[in-house]
């Protein structure tokens, strides 16, 4: 128990030199750019008017400093508790984090569980009736779902389910229950409105979010599924050919048992680390997703920023998926420990 | 078994969430109805006859619903200077005067209770005095009434912010004589008692002191727009915006950030209910205004970026107004319920520029030298090739292809609609014979014999631009094997950084009125210290001497004759040509009534709108 506690405290210190790491690779890479094509954020295409002053717009703020003084001023703000301002969405990049990280959670917290859960149960049917028909049948949904364009199939959802059937529209909220959240009643907990909205007590509310979540989530859960199960299928498979398993089998225990009990354990892990890696993409944002059901996130932003080239919240996007995913590998390495009681962790 | 349960489970859970977003959905529906208007709008007498009645029920009665692209900058009416904020701000603040609906040149009072004339005598001392008096009983938001103190403090507010790439040079020029607060090194030129003599109150009026001989006409274009925005001041230094004190205007002039970013300081006929950065804004009616309350409780303007789902918004009504791209028109085109505008003439153009002295450095001009693999820096210098690329431009077809027709051509930088444009006036036409000619006697045949090669950047996403380039290699490589011309397609950024270092040998961009009047439009393109000039290094003294003519008389048969002068050096000169002035459209759901179009408008004003 000591050895798990000091690994996950040394896991956690790992943060701090990856963090530095990934904002001075950040840092410099913006270098790459000139300042002038930095300053083009201040500019924007038509603002030719200000290109005018463009030089002035470079000193005002310190593009032309060697890059060290730009990376010194930039990690003394930072530690100053002041990420910079998002020129992409005009506020402070901080406030930018805590308004759009609730749709990217909401997203996960409905999309990654049901991919994982179905890619699971899929994977195993596939496995467990290997060469007959469920298994061609999850397959070809595996195929399918891996193959199509999350862009393609969000649209086609969207062109059904809203444009031809009106059931479920783009948007996080109608303006119904936007008049609601935004009222002076509206007790906001967690920015999660299917979450706030049981807190309030008000399921017209969380109706309306579930209704506007279906299309966003069930998109992912096509394309997202596929991966999973197609590791879950072929773990399995190896896991049912292994010694222990046959040995279960010619002891006479139950061929349920000897899946759900033996050999599921043990084709979990793969399945673990890539939920993990799945997770931690999501908390970070899905671009596609996002911006087709209007359902504008940490990825929308992330992606938005980037094109614009909108440092700060770059390097603080950067930052924060640095965290994410050291932490998501850590729960991940704790997960593997307690599926596989070999390993230790420390 | 174990397979049937699974799939039950997985069938079972998507039934239950569907129906109950389906029945959320249902209970979710706006009532259906055709509520007439709160108040009595003023009737729509520009527009256009309606087509078709409405032909399914009003959705969202109650409120405005935009669809657009664009992303508010700041709220602060002294700092914004792009369309998303104006289109914002001009819905919340209000200014001295206004234009008078689709008028660009006509006015009405707003806080001011008249619009200023010789006649009345509020025009006074050669046109170097304009006399505002104040209209009482103006509420701001806050619920405090508007003062002269508050117009007086506005104005300054402006005088004093000069962020860089700002709008205050507009109110700058006339009050003060200058363009900036500060000279290139940042020091500032001016001084309090300059800013304080331009805008003073006199009982209850506000008067302006002219630096010079302003034309009216512009000066109340500059006053009736956004950055003329008059504010609450006691909200204003409540955000932290200046004080108002004569000894700290220092500390307040170019601000990182603008102060009144999110801050409603205004009296106008919508109040800020919220900004939600990214999605929308949303404003509410504000039910003390002057004129009335609007006729809308909430005023939504939606970012949606992604067109597909634009459109079914707006095809399903969910939204009432959209922004529909031009390679998308065809696919609202007859859409049952909405209502379509078109050939509406915009305040901008284009055109392809040709840089006299480029960057002996740039990567764009190949070996330097005329020698069929480069071109020298004063490449454009000679008249002749300006001329042969002009002719080798296919007008008609670009703007067919690029435009899909919805644009129209000029002699000169001066758009259709504003004064001093003629249309019997000599422009380019396309014409390979000619383009032959001129290429030949360019650097005395050099350029004929030896050839030429030399980069044309777009930046990527502007098709039309894209589309320009590829016209001009196509049409210039056709007369010369010799010639070669390479299209480039880089980032906005990259495609700028290029065009401020003098690196580009040509290069295509275009123009939006900051208001509307042939200056803005001519001083930028020709006069030596204008934007494009002087990344092209142009410069002809008379060229200046006429521009400058022109924004400091008020005699308006002289204007006129200024500006013919001014389009036909243009067309000798060949500094640029111009290739297109785009005509817009609106889109509209049918039952939105009373929409009509200036083209200096930021965006959507709401309040004369309403639903039924």
């Amino acid at each position: 128990m000591g050895g798990m506690r000091t690994y996950i405290i040394r896991r956690l210190l790992l943060i701090i030199p990856t963090l530095l790491g990934v904002s001075i690779l950040v840092f410099s890479v913006s270098m790459v750019f000139s300042p002038e094509e930095r300053a083009a954020l201040y500019v924007g295409e038509g603002g030719f008017k200000a290109a005018a002053r463009i030089q002035a717009i470079i000193k005002k703020y310190g593009l032309d400093q060697p890059v060290y003084v730009q990376y010194y001023n930039w990690l003394k703000n930072v530690l100053q508790g002041n990420l910079g301002w998002s020129k992409s969405l005009n506020i402070p990049v901080a406030r930018a984090f805590t308004e759009l990280w609730p749709a990217s959670v909401e997203i996960a917290i409905y999309a990654a569980p049901l991919i994982v859960i179905t890619g699971i149960m899929l994977g195993r049917i596939s496995a467990v009736h290997r060469d007959r028909w469920p298994d061609h049948i999850s397959r070809i949904f595996a195929i399918v779902g891996w193959s199509l364009p999350t862009f393609w199939s969000a649209i086609v959802l969207l062109a059904i389910f809203y444009g031809a059937l009106g059931w479920f529209p783009p948007g996080r909220l109608s303006p119904e229950a936007q008049s609601i959240v935004h009222s002076a009643e509206w007790v906001s907990y967690t920015g999660l409105y299917t979450i706030d909205a049981l807190l309030n007590r008000n399921l017209f509310v969380f109706a309306d979010a579930l209704r506007h979540l279906f299309l966003p989530v069930l998109n992912l859960v096509i394309v997202g599924n596929a991966g999973i199960m197609r590791v879950m299928r072929s773990s399995l498979l190896e896991e049912l050919h292994k010694e222990y398993v046959m040995a279960a089998r010619t002891r006479g225990v139950p061929e349920k048992a000897v899946i759900n009990k033996h050999a599921m354990r043990n084709a979990m892990i793969p399945v673990v680390t890539m939920a993990g890696v799945l997770v931690a993409g999501f908390l970070t944002g899905l671009v596609i997703t996002e911006t087709v059901f209007e359902f504008k996130g940490l990825g929308y932003w992330a992606a938005h920023a980037a094109t614009q080239l909108d440092f700060p919240a770059v390097l603080a996007f950067a930052l924060f998926s640095g965290i994410v995913f050291v932490v998501s590998n850590l729960l991940v390495d704790i997960l593997y420990a307690y599926l596989d009681p070999r390993i230790r962790l420390g | 078994m174990e397979t049937k349960t699974l799939v039950g489970v997985f069938i079972v859970l998507l039934i239950v969430v569907g129906g109950l977003a389906y029945i959320a959905g249902k209970k979710a529906a706006p009532p259906a109805t055709t509520a007439p208007p709160a108040t009595t709008a003023p009737p729509a007498t520009t527009a256009p006859p309606e087509t078709t009645p409405p032909p399914m029920e009003v959705k969202n009665p109650d409120k405005l619903i935009v669809a657009t692209i664009g992303e508010p900058e700041t709220l602060d009416p002294a700092w914004a200077y792009d369309t998303a904020s104006g289109e914002v701000i001009f819905n919340i603040y209000e200014t001295l005067i206004f234009f008078d609906r689709d008028k660009v040149d006509q006015f009405i009072p707003i806080i001011a209770e008249q619009v200023p004339s010789v006649e009345n005598g509020l025009i006074r001392d050669n046109g170097t005095t304009i006399v505002f008096p104040i209209r009482s009983g103006i509420k701001f938001h806050s619920g405090r009434e508007l003062t002269p103190e508050d117009v007086e403090y506005s104005l300054e507010r402006v005088l004093v912010m000069d962020r860089d790439g700002g709008p205050s040079w507009m109110l700058l020029d006339p009050l003060l004589g200058v363009e900036t607060t500060r000279d290139s090194d940042g020091n500032l030129i001016v001084t309090w008692e300059q800013i304080d003599q331009a805008v003073e109150v006199e009982g209850n009026n506000v008067v302006l002191h002219l630096a010079k001989p302003y034309p009216i006409t512009v000066l109340f274009q500059i006053l009736s727009q956004t950055w003329s925005s008059i504010v609450d001041k006691q909200c204003a230094i409540e955000h932290g915006a200046w004080p108002g004190t004569p000894e700290t205007w220092q500390d307040y002039n170019n601000p990182e950030v603008p102060p009144l970013q999110e801050a409603d300081c205004g009296s106008g006929p919508f109040m800020l209910d919220r900004w939600e950065h990214g999605k929308q804004v949303v404003l509410k009616r504000f039910d003390d205004y002057w004129r009335g309350p609007a006729n809308f409780s909430e005023f939504i303007i939606m970012k949606v970026d992604e067109w597909a789902t634009r459109k079914l918004m707006f095809l399903k009504g969910d939204v009432d107004m959209a922004y529909v791209p031009a390679q998308h028109m065809k696919e609202i085109e007859g859409a049952e319920g909405i209502r379509v505008y078109k050939n509406l003439p915009t305040v901008s153009n284009a055109a392809v520029f040709f840089t006299f002295e480029v960057d002996p450095n740039s990567p764009y001009i190949g070996s330097g030298k005329l020698d069929g693999n480069g071109i020298p820096p004063d490449f454009f210098s000679d008249i002749n090739l300006r001329k042969a690329f002009a002719y080798s431009f296919d007008f008609d077809r670009y703007i067919e292809e690029a435009w899909f027709g919805e644009a129209a051509r000029t002699p000169g930088p001066i758009p259709q609609g504003l004064p001093g444009y003629d249309p019997n006036l000599p422009m380019y036409e396309f014409n390979l014979t000619k383009a032959e000619e001129y290429f030949k006697k360019a650097w005395d045949g050099q350029v004929w014999e030896k050839g030429f090669y030399f980069e044309l950047l777009y930046n990527v996403g502007n098709v039309q631009r894209k589309t320009a380039a590829e016209m001009i290699k196509e049409n210039v490589e056709s007369l010369n094997p010799k010639f070669k011309i390479y299209v480039r397609g880089v980032e906005w950024p990259e495609y700028l950084k290029a065009m401020v270092r003098r690196q580009l040998p040509m290069f295509i961009i275009g123009w939006l009125a900051d208001y509307p009047d042939p200056y803005n439009f001519v001083f930028p393109y020709m006069h030596s210290s204008g934007t494009f000039a002087a990344w092209q290094g142009y410069s002809n003294p008379h060229v200046d001497e006429l521009v400058e003519e022109l924004i400091t008389t008020s005699d308006q048969n002289r204007r006129i004759e200024i500006c013919r002068e001014l389009t036909q050096i243009y067309y000798e000169e060949v500094p640029s040509f111009i290739i297109y002035q785009p005509l817009g459209r609106h889109y509209e759901r049918t039952w939105v009534h009373g929409w009509y179009y200036n083209p200096i408008y930021p965006g959507v004003y709401a309040y004369p709108l309403w639903k039924g």
